[in-house]
């Protein structure tokens, strides 16, 4: 909200406040200054001049040539853009010399050929208002010659963020009230508007109308006859214009200026507009109302509005309608002040994203006491300034709802709560007192509060508490420190296992990344065919654009889309992997949420450096490698699944039984899609699954005493017989000698002249041990030629 | 040491096992080793000297010239090989030293210890020789072996450098020091039930953040939550005993925009203490020390009061932070507060027990945001940066 200190003023002294300390003391008090504006000219050269005479610029259709009256005694000739003037008008002119706001120096010089010797200004070209119409006209007795900064006082404008539960703060006599509280300074005037002057009728059925008394439970209406619509004087504009809100004509300005005097917000119509009396409803099906913004807003039956007996004539709390607006030519007004429930206002206001200063007040709640105040603020001013006769008595429809009551403060609950022990009851009481509340009884426990009709958020006991730690500050509060023991659980150790497989994949010089969660529908397709996919993708009710419409059900569619972004930029060698959420869509429609760690491999196998700039293709066995190295894998198994669109060697890996992910080349075409020049391989894995690898503490196996013994065997078989079924047999012999098998080459010879191409040779290294004496060769000899006579029975080898 | 020899390719001594020197060396090397001649010995000798003195003269000189002929020799060689083959030249088995020494035999019993002597000076001098001209050529070898290496080129890189993407690292930061401080971690579904994203949190039936235009909901009804405080509701759903504290790192969802400060799925941390007997001050005290652990230990932060639904009272908390050259500025950096009651009531509605009467207990809460503090932290500039995974930023931290 924009604050003018000047307009502050008018209710209390803060001169002894410098802005800064002003600042800080709204800011300790919960109300963040979000930005401090000091507005009015420096320069003494921009003064009051009149036109005495123009005429068109010979060169310049838009341009007129004016004659102006500086005080000097000589005419001063000026090129001017702007249309709204007339010979005699009075406006501020910009001297050559004069520094204008935004650094903008006026300087003599020819506009199309003519001399123009200064500019003629607008409000808001002067940082003064926002009017950029044209000149500012300014009061025709101001003296010719004076300097404007002498007529426009300057001021400080601050830029506040009310919270939501503070509305009573949404005006300069709330927050005059609260910076009286926190200041200990008198307010100059009324400290609420509570105590109404007029006198008031029950309006009769045909006048007032409520017919959703949820809604609207109090209305009122005052007549005024014989107004003078006009312009606002220039007190009444430059308060307005000093917060932003352009001036319309006085009988609107001054239900604004009520609105950020006081908070009530008002709205007049233009009674002869009218047919038959107000009706408080919610609007028909179908019916549509033009607002004052110039747009059509269609209502639903949901919306309150307020209608004659007609048609609708505003939107309740939210915007006026165009048609029954005060206009030029009005003289007949109807002068609206009640209360809405803010629940209605926000629905509405929200559905047709249509929101006034009105409805943001209504929102939040405003003080229903004040209703009648309010209106008699604006009925006083209208007749001041506009002219007219209002009638006699208020009509009222319904009651004030009471939305205040008395409420506990509890010591205990105090002391408890804030922890400090040097405040005194007296301390607390003294707070809630200059905040308004009103104590009713006090005992040393406890103590019975009425709060302020405005203070629509003090309704608990620990609201009276909370009053207390805000305007006391957090400064007077120890810093207290008790740790106590905390067991850890599962959460803890699945954290500490994830820290764990990050530092391992970083060490081996992997990238983390960290992607979004939401991915597009696109994407989907980078996330199924695999084994660990479910039904498919959650997608969002609501989701904000196309980019992003589904939960990922893989890690996978993000690293490949980092993949894409990273390759555009040039790189081409790539290790990321990711450990997050993954949300998948399962058989029966539910949503399971699952923590996974994703890996991405592409480019060359070894950065390049001056020791060798160009290296091999990085490989899935580059990949599988890596995963064989995090902690709690071993024993990795891979079973081979068909190709798809999207995956080619598309493996799913298990230890035993248990499954713990899937490894895959991504498709050539799909990896072509994002520009990528080398294969690119992935892996995705369950954490859960890598837990159940790694639990307990590791158990050691006893260093054997006695020396071992190779032995290598070559052999030949079928190319297509895998390594597995190999490695399998050597692991599933019992021979008690044997106790370890390594292989340590694989040739092929896709030419078929040094081994056929479908045949293959491997070498392996078998180790002997006896872990109870010196192995004798005999022994050895003998174990081996066992081991190779079963492996040419077991599979179609021939031994070399 | 005798009976050593070098290896021809590598250069380094090796040390004979005893079962590989000949018989001779066995029996010679255990006197010249230990200078320890037996009387009976060396009467022995001298009594076959005094009986021939021609072959113990020519002996004598035999052995003078052949020590100048080997070590004029020596000074030629210029490779451990060549010096491998002197010392079977001249002390081998069949060496022209070990032949000579042969004539001790002959030498009269009172003379040996003088041709014994003679004999081992010779044998020390080329041995010595040898040693010295050995140690030159390996010291000239080392020399030459890292003789114009470059030791400013850089290392090789290995498998590359990864990172820890700057995200996890605060979190990380942020678990450690709250685990130090006696929390432990707690988790909860992203994919929470109105409930426990505002219902148990006191948020009012028509607050703006549960509008579909600013939450992201499923089609059955549930939303994606809007903040990790859902994660305090479920723990104190099924907390046993107190207290509870608690710290929940996680990603909260919130339908804006992506620019250069948003993200639509962000980062936040949760903590939660509830007890009998919970303060403000306690609050305060766990903030400060966290922060001052987080920032660096000078550390100024400022409680602003706030409004949150779901505590009360509630406070907004800045950072100052300084750069040289820079007004200091005030970074807006966590919410917190003391649970409000209504929470309590909530929970304990929804347990149907006591444990968390709002009338026994109370508690505090914080929260903030991990992105915008690896913002500050690292000075990044453009919250986008944290999810494109450029290799290039990534690698920065």
């Amino acid at each position: 909200m924009q604050v003018s200190l000047n307009w502050l003023q008018t209710h209390i002294d803060l001169s002894s406040y410098t802005t800064p300390q002003l600042s800080d003391l709204l800011t300790f008090a919960g109300i963040e200054v979000e930005g401090i504006e000091v507005k009015g000219l420096a320069t003494d050269k921009v003064i009051v001049a009149q036109i005495q005479s123009f005429e068109q610029h010979p060169n310049a259709d838009k341009l007129s040539v004016c004659q102006v009256d500086d005080g000097s005694g000589t005419l001063r000739q000026i090129v001017c853009g702007a249309k709204n003037f007339k010979a005699g008008d009075k406006v501020p002119l910009a001297l050559p010399g004069a520094a204008l706001p935004g650094g903008f120096e006026i300087k003599e010089g020819k506009l199309r050929g003519i001399d123009s010797n200064g500019m003629m200004c607008s409000s808001k070209e002067l940082g003064i208002g926002e009017d950029t119409g044209g000149l500012w006209i300014l009061d025709t007795d101001l003296p010719i010659g004076k300097p404007i900064n002498q007529i426009v006082e300057s001021d400080t404008l601050l830029d506040l963020e009310i919270t939501p539960n503070r509305s009573d703060l949404l005006s300069h006599l709330g927050l005059a009230r609260e910076l009286a509280a926190l200041t200990g300074l008198p307010l100059k005037g009324v400290r609420d508007h509570v105590q109404a002057s007029s006198t008031t009728r029950t309006a009769k059925a045909d006048e007032v109308t409520l017919a959703a008394t949820d809604g609207c439970p109090y209305y009122t209406a005052r007549i005024i006859k014989g107004v003078k619509v006009g312009p606002s004087p220039a007190w009444l504009k430059s308060r307005l214009e000093s917060i932003g809100l352009r001036p319309i004509n006085n009988i609107v300005d001054i239900t604004n200026y009520v609105m950020m005097e006081m908070g009530q917000s008002l709205h007049a119509f233009d009674l002869d507009k009218l047919s038959g009396g107000i009706v408080v409803r919610r609007a028909n099906e179908g019916e549509k109302i033009l607002a004052l913004d110039g747009q059509e807003y269609a209502l639903l039956t949901e919306d309150l509005i307020i209608a004659d007996h007609q048609r609708p004539l505003a939107i309740a709390g939210v915007m006026g309608g165009e048609e029954t607006g005060v206009i030029e030519g009005t003289t007949n007004i109807l002068l609206e002040s009640a209360y809405f429930t803010p629940s209605g206002v926000r629905r509405t206001s929200r559905r047709l994203s249509l929101h006034s200063d009105s409805s943001y007040r209504f929102e939040r709640g405003m003080d229903p006491k004040q209703v009648q105040g309010g209106s008699d603020l604006a009925i006083k001013l209208i007749l001041e300034i506009a002219g007219g006769v209002a009638e006699a008595e208020l009509r009222v429809a319904g009651e004030a709802p009471a939305l205040v009551s008395t409420v506990e403060l509890d010591e205990v609950r105090t002391h408890r709560l804030l922890g400090i022990p040097t405040l005194t009851t007296g301390d607390a009481h003294d707070i809630l007192e200059k905040l308004g509340l009103i104590k009713q009884s006090a005992n040393t426990e406890k103590s019975l509060w009425t709060i302020p009709s405005y203070r629509l958020d003090l309704h608990r006991s620990v609201d009276l508490v909370e009053e207390v730690a805000r305007v006391i500050g957090l400064d007077r509060v120890p810093s207290k420190f008790n740790a106590t023991f905390a067991s850890g659980d599962a959460t803890d150790r699945h954290y500490d296992h994830a820290m764990q497989l990050r530092q391992a994949l970083v060490n081996r010089g992997y990238n983390e990344a960290q992607t979004l969660r939401l991915i597009s529908t696109p994407q989907i397709e980078d996330a199924l065919g695999n084994p660990l996919a479910q039904a498919g993708a959650a997608m969002l009710k609501n989701p904000l654009s196309e980019d992003l419409t589904a939960l990922r059900p893989s890690l996978i569619p993000g690293l490949l889309a980092s993949a894409a972004l990273n390759i555009r930029q040039g790189a081409s060698r790539l290790r990321l992997f990711e450990v997050g959420r993954v949300f998948l869509k399962m058989p029966n429609g539910m949503v399971r949420e699952e923590e996974r760690l994703a890996i991405l491999l592409s480019g060359p196998a070894s950065p390049s450096s001056w020791h060798g700039r160009v290296t091999a293709a990085a490989d899935v066995f580059d990949l599988r490698g890596v995963v064989e190295s995090l902690p709690g894998v071993s024993a990795l198994e891979t079973k081979a699944l068909k190709d798809n669109g999207t995956f080619l060697m598309h493996s799913e890996l298990k230890i035993g039984n248990r499954v713990l992910g899937w490894i895959a080349q991504v498709h050539p075409a799909r990896a072509r899609q994002i520009d990528a020049r080398q294969p690119v391989y992935v892996v995705e894995l369950l954490l859960s699954a890598l837990r159940q690898g790694s639990t307990g503490p590791a158990k050691f196996t006893d260093l054997p005493r006695f020396p071992g013994m190779t032995r290598d065997v070559a052999f030949e078989l079928p190319a297509d017989v895998s390594h597995s079924k190999v490695s399998a047999f050597f692991a599933s012999i019992k021979e008690p000698l044997l106790i370890k098998s390594e292989l340590f080459d694989v040739f092929t010879d896709p030419t078929g002249t040094k081994l056929p191409v479908d045949r293959k040779s491997t070498a392996w290294t078998l180790t002997y041990r006896n872990s109870e004496k010196t192995l004798e060769t005999a022994e050895v000899e003998a174990a081996h030629a066992r081991i190779l006579a079963a492996l040419q029975k077991a599979l179609p080898v021939t031994i070399r | 040491m005798v009976g050593d020899s070098i290896h021809p390719s590598t250069g380094k001594i090796i040390v004979l096992k005893p079962a590989l020197l000949n018989p001779f060396w066995r029996f010679f090397g255990y006197f010249w080793r230990f200078h320890c001649w037996p009387d009976h010995l060396l009467s022995c000798i001298s009594a076959i000297l005094r009986a021939s003195s021609p072959p113990f003269a020519a002996m004598l000189s035999q052995l003078d010239s052949l020590k100048t002929e080997a070590l004029t020799a020596l000074d030629t060689l210029s490779d451990e090989a060549a010096l491998e083959a002197f010392r079977v030249d001249y002390l081998g088995k069949k060496g022209k030293l070990t032949a000579l020494s042969g004539g001790m035999r002959e030498v009269p019993a009172d003379l040996k210890k003088e041709v014994g002597a003679k004999l081992n000076e010779v044998r020390d001098a080329i041995t010595s020789g040898l040693t010295v001209r050995l140690e030159a050529l390996q010291a000239a070898k080392d020399a030459s072996a890292v003789a114009g290496i470059d030791i400013t080129l850089p290392g090789r890189p290995g498998a590359g450098v990864g990172s820890l993407h700057p995200l996890t690292q605060i979190r990380d930061l942020a678990v450690r020091t709250l685990r130090r401080m006696g929390f432990t971690l707690a988790d909860g579904p992203e994919i929470e039930t109105e409930w426990h994203c505002f219902d148990a949190l006191n948020t009012p039936t028509d607050h703006p953040a549960r509008n579909e235009s600013d939450t992201f909901y499923m089609p059955d009804g549930k939303l994606l939550r809007t903040h990790t405080s859902s994660v305090q509701v479920r723990t104190m759903e099924s907390a046993k005993t107190l207290p509870v504290r608690i710290i929940a790192p996680g990603a909260a969802y919130r339908r804006d925009e992506i620019d250069a400060t948003h993200l639509s799925v962000f980062n936040q941390i949760e903590a939660l203490y509830v007890d009998t007997d919970v303060s403000l001050a306690d609050l305060k005290g766990t903030l400060e020390y966290f922060f001052r652990e987080v920032f660096g230990p000078t550390t100024v932060v400022r409680f602003r009061p706030h409004f949150f639904p779901f505590t009360e009272p509630s406070f907004e908390i800045d950072v100052k932070l300084e750069a040289k050259g820079k007004e200091a500025r005030w970074i807006e950096i966590a919410g917190c507060g003391m649970v409000d009651p209504a929470v309590f009531a909530e929970i304990s509605k929804k347990r149907g027990d006591s444990l968390f009467d709002p009338e026994k207990v109370t508690g505090f809460a914080f929260g903030m945001g991990l992105d915008r503090l690896a913002m500050i932290m690292h000075g990044i500039s453009d919250i986008r940066h944290l999810i494109e995974n450029d290799v290039r930023f990534l690698q920065q931290f």
